[in-house]
Order: structure tokens, then C-alpha cells, then sequence
């Protein structure tokens, strides 16, 4: 299969079941939801090293947030259900409670699993926090220096889905980033994924393990590092110089598929000689996503 | 369901049976069987209206109800509609669903049975037009709506929740207030053990206006949901932990 001349492998990207929550951050205006949102999703790139993968999902309208202002939503994803309203407690409270102007909304209303984020964070306000019922959802008013700071008291947790991917096989380091921009930029904004790495983009893919460093849960994936051609078993074909990838979290598989579908054609550019997905053969995680059958082939 | 009065009332009607949860679980007879008082004798609610459904947990009361007294007490959910004025005790001690008025209320709306220290325990009461004394007394959840004008005494002796007037609040509106708000956005006559905090603007006033111009299509004035609000905590003769938020302009 090919799109603009560009090789798609026929293989498949392996993906985990994680944890997510949606956030919901408005602001006077969309630069200080954003200020928030940003902060929120810093340092938070893989479960790797950050605990939890957090970025910004899309901008949200006035007329559509609780309080009529301009925000952002945040997906943020853990591998447990234990871990993450930890992980939302401390960055919450750090991030969003301490950013001039913003409040902080549940935007997975309807799950199920609901987390006690603000209800942990009203204590923040040393006995002086009010709660208020609106609609059925109670909300948490935390005084504060500026005025008050408003949070959901609960938020809702879902099964998703962690670690969609694809790796853009391109001639030079100029065509992977170019291609990989581009791709990113197709896939942003998609509702229910985000690309929680630099700029929705990883240069240093990893496999699991060591082959040297027991110690070391993951290592640079060597098969795919071109300066380590002659000396690995690699897994590069000829022409190919750099390697970027894409990875992808979602609310559920079929989002992910969305933004594949979106991304990989985008990525299909000048100077860029395959795509193809990284996986552990099939056996740790449970959703594969075959480039070929998203891209419709058969 | 519809529950539409047959002719007007010339004594008080004690109408507290009319509750949207209860009917939800009655056929017509049932409905039209309950019993109520009126000036004093015993008669059916059927005596009095002509009902329309049943088994439904949305009602519609429709005529001119000034005289008909405790409609809503004690409703845990469910969805009742009057279709114009109501009189006093409506939905009183209220613990779930919503009441939309679409006319003016006696008094002790929202209020607590005479004795109890309890009013109000949950649900929503919306009435479009004015008020009489006592709105919101001694409620501990939930939240009242006024368009019009409140009378005396709004919102004594709340223990928690929400009392939101469009219209002028007349005196002693949060005496003996532990918790809980008042919301006015024009005149309020606050009592002197209430205390000027600052001025602001509430978070979660935006919340609540826009979930009110949505649920119930009120005309809530955008320089309501958007302005700045005096914050008078009080009623520093009880606990001090409640508040009257008066609209201080855009």
C-alpha cells in the first residue's frame, strides 16, 4: 500500500488499556485557560518517567463551557485507576488552582467512576471552602487571594486507550520533521486523542528494557536508530536517515483510529520513504491498530 | 399529567397531596381520591380538579391557585409545573425535583413545616413572578428561584443552599442565617449583622445563571451573569458562614 509514493508497512501499532480523565479549564480570556492548561500537561510526556500523559485536547467554545467563558480541555491518562486522581490532585492543585482567573470542570460528566479531585482540593481553603449544587453537580468555591477559584467536586474516570503510534521513515531529519509537523497538524483538535509529547512528536522511541542496564525499564529503540545501522539489527530500510514517531492516547480506539487516519496522510510528503508502527508482536498490549485496515485498505 | 382546577376557590385549600413523585406511582382514581381540606372540611382532590393522566412524574397544576396551599410538600422528585399563582407553603420541606411557578407564591414558599428547624433538603423551586414572606426559610439543599419581588424575611434561618431573587428583597432577608446564600441583583434590605466583605465577581454565579437560562429559559441579563458582586457575610449573630451577594453593577 502506498499514499503520495509513500510505503505504509503492513503492521500495527500496540496499544494499552490506561485510565483518563477530561479536564476543563476556563479563563478570563483563552490565554490564561491556556497558561493553566499548559502548566497542567507540563511534564507529562509518557508513564515512563511522569507518572501519568496529559495534553491539551481542543479549545473550547464560549457557548460550550459551564460558565460561559473561553477554555481548554486537557486529557490526562494514567495506567491505574489508583493513580490517577493522585496525579490530578497534585497537578491541579498546583497548576489550575494557582492560575489567575481559571476554573476547573469535570468534562466526562456522564462516567461512572467518579474521582473526589475537588472535593481533596476544597481543603485547600482551611475551613472556609463552600460547596454549591447547580444542576445536580456540586461544585467547590475555595477562597483564595484573587477571589475564588471554582472546581468540580468530582470527575469522572473512563477506560481509554494509551500508546497509538506511528513512525514516519524519512530521508533526512529535515523531511521527518516537516512530515511529522504536518501530521500533527492534521491530527490536532480531534476530539478524544492527544499527543502528549514534544509538540505531538517523540525522536526518541523507545523498546522495552535493556540490554545492558538492568536497572533501565526502557532504552533507545535501536532497530530504529539510524547511527546504530551497522552495528544493531535494524529495522530501518535502505534510504532511510531519520525516524520521528507519533504517539497517540484516546478515550477509546476509535478516536485514535480517527486521528491515524488523519495524521498518516498528512505525514505521506516529499523525502519521506515509509510509515510503519511500533509494537511488541502482539503479546502486552490488547488494542492493535493495523495502518493498513485504517487506511482502508481492503 | 394535568391537573387543572374546576372552579375558584372561595377558602383555603389544603392542596399538600399534589406532589409529581407521589403521582408518578397513581393511576387517575388514585390521583383524584386523595385527601385534602378545604376551609376546614374534608373532601377528594378530584372535588377539586379535573385530572388528565397519570403514572407520570411530570405535572401540570393549571388555574388560579392563590388559595391553594402546600403544593409540592415534602416532593423528593419529579417535575411540577403551575400554570399561575400558587398560594403559601409551596413546596415546603421539599427534598428532590423542581418546582417552575408561572405566577406568583404565598408565603413560606420553600419554607420548613411550622416547628421543624428544617425547610428545604434538595431540589429546585423556580417562581416567575413575586413572592410573598419567608421564602427559603430554614432550607438546608437546594435552591430557589425568584423573577419578581421577595418579601420579609428571605432566607431566615437557612441552614445551607441557594435563594436567587431578580427582584427587590424586602427587610430581615438572611436573619439567623448559618450558611447558605442569597443572591439579590437589586435592592436587598440586609440586616446590620451582616458585614461587607469585598466586591467581586462570583464563579459560580456565572454556573448558575447560565444553568438557568438553559433548564428553565429564564431571561437572566447578561450583566447579571458577567458583573461584580458586593459579598456581606453573615449572619455573623449565628454562624457567619453564609453570604448575601448583591449584583454591584458590570
Amino acid at each position: 500500500m502506498r499514499i503520495n509514493g509513500v510505503a505504509i508497512e503492513d503492521t500495527f501499532a500496540e496499544a494499552f488499556t490506561m485510565r483518563a480523565a477530561r479536564i476543563v479549564i476556563t479563563g478570563k480570556n483563552a490565554k490564561w485557560a491556556r497558561e493553566a492548561a499548559l502548566d497542567l500537561t507540563g511534564f507529562a510526556t509518557s508513564v515512563i518517567g511522569c507518572k501519568c500523559e496529559a495534553g491539551i485536547e481542543r479549545p473550547i467554545p464560549e457557548s460550550e463551557t459551564p460558565d460561559g467563558r473561553p477554555g481548554l480541555s486537557v486529557l490526562f491518562f494514567t495506567m491505574d485507576k489508583e493513580s490517577l486522581p493522585q496525579r490530578l490532585v497534585e497537578r491541579l492543585g498546583q497548576t489550575v488552582l494557582t492560575c489567575p482567573t481559571t476554573s476547573c470542570f469535570d468534562g466526562l460528566a456522564a462516567a461512572p467512576d467518579r474521582l473526589p479531585v475537588g472535593k481533596a482540593l476544597r481543603v485547600f481553603g482551611d475551613g472556609f471552602q463552600a460547596s454549591k449544587v447547580v444542576g445536580g453537580r456540586r461544585y467547590w468555591r475555595l477562597p483564595v487571594m484573587e477571589g475564588e477559584f471554582l472546581i468540580d467536586e468530582t470527575f469522572g474516570m473512563q477506560k481509554a486507550v494509551g500508546g497509538g503510534n506511528f513512525l514516519i521513515l524519512a530521508e533526512d531529519g529535515d523531511a521527518a520533521l516537516s512530515a511529522a509537523e504536518a501530521a500533527v497538524a492534521a491530527m490536532e483538535g480531534l476530539p478524544g486523542v492527544i499527543l502528549p509529547f514534544p509538540g505531538g512528536v517523540v525522536r526518541s522511541g523507545s523498546k522495552v528494557g535493556s540490554r545492558r542496564y538492568k536497572n533501565m525499564i526502557a532504552t533507545t529503540n535501536d532497530a530504529f536508530s539510524p547511527t546504530l545501522r551497522a552495528i544493531t539489527k535494524t529495522a530501518l530500510p535502505e534510504g532511510v536517515n531519520s525516524v520521528l514517531e507519533i504517539v497517540l492516547d484516546g478515550l477509546d480506539a476509535p478516536a485514535i483510529e480517527a486521528a491515524m487516519r488523519a495524521g498518516i496522510p498528512a505525514a505521506c510528503r516529499p523525502g519521506v520513504r515509509g510509515i510503519t508502527a511500533g509494537n511488541y508482536g502482539g503479546k502486552l498490549g490488547p488494542h492493535h491498530f493495523h495502518l493498513r485496515k485504517i487506511m482502508g485498505e481492503g | 399529567m394535568d391537573l387543572t382546577l374546576r372552579a375558584a376557590l372561595d377558602g383555603p385549600l389544603d392542596a399538600s397531596c399534589i406532589a409529581a413523585d407521589r403521582f408518578a406511582a397513581l393511576g387517575e382514581r388514585d390521583i383524584a381520591a386523595l385527601p385534602v381540606r378545604h376551609d376546614g372540611r374534608a373532601g377528594t382532590l378530584g372535588d377539586f380538579f379535573a385530572i388528565r393522566g397519570e403514572r407520570k412524574p411530570r405535572v401540570r397544576v393549571i388555574g388560579q391557585l392563590e388559595r391553594a396551599d402546600g403544593i409540592g410538600t415534602g416532593m423528593a422528585g419529579g417535575e411540577l409545573v403551575i400554570e399561575g399563582n400558587v398560594g403559601r407553603d409551596l413546596g415546603l420541606a421539599m427534598a428532590g425535583g423542581t418546582i417552575d411557578a408561572h405566577g406568583n407564591a404565598g408565603e413560606n414558599a420553600g419554607g420548613a413545616a411550622p416547628g421543624t428547624p428544617r425547610g428545604v433538603t434538595g431540589g429546585e423551586i423556580v417562581i416567575r413572578g413575586s413572592v410573598a414572606e419567608g421564602v427559603g426559610s430554614s432550607m438546608r439543599r437546594g435552591m430557589v428561584v425568584v423573577m419578581g419581588d421577595a418579601g420579609r424575611g428571605t432566607g431566615q434561618r437557612m441552614i445551607a443552599g441557594t435563594v436567587v431573587v431578580f427582584g427587590t428583597i424586602a427587610g430581615g432577608a438572611g436573619r439567623f442565617l448559618k450558611r447558605g446564600s442569597i443572591i439579590g441583583v437589586r435592592d436587598i434590605e440586609r440586616p446590620a449583622t451582616f458585614r461587607y466583605a469585598c466586591t467581586y465577581r462570583p464563579p459560580h454565579l456565572r454556573v448558575l445563571f447560565l444553568y438557568l437560562r438553559r433548564q428553565y429559559a429564564l431571561p437572566v441579563a447578561e450583566m447579571h451573569v458577567t458583573g461584580r458582586y458586593h459579598r456581606y457575610s453573615g449572619d455573623l449573630a449565628e454562624l457567619g458562614r453564609g453570604e448575601i451577594l448583591q449584583w454591584a453593577g458590570e
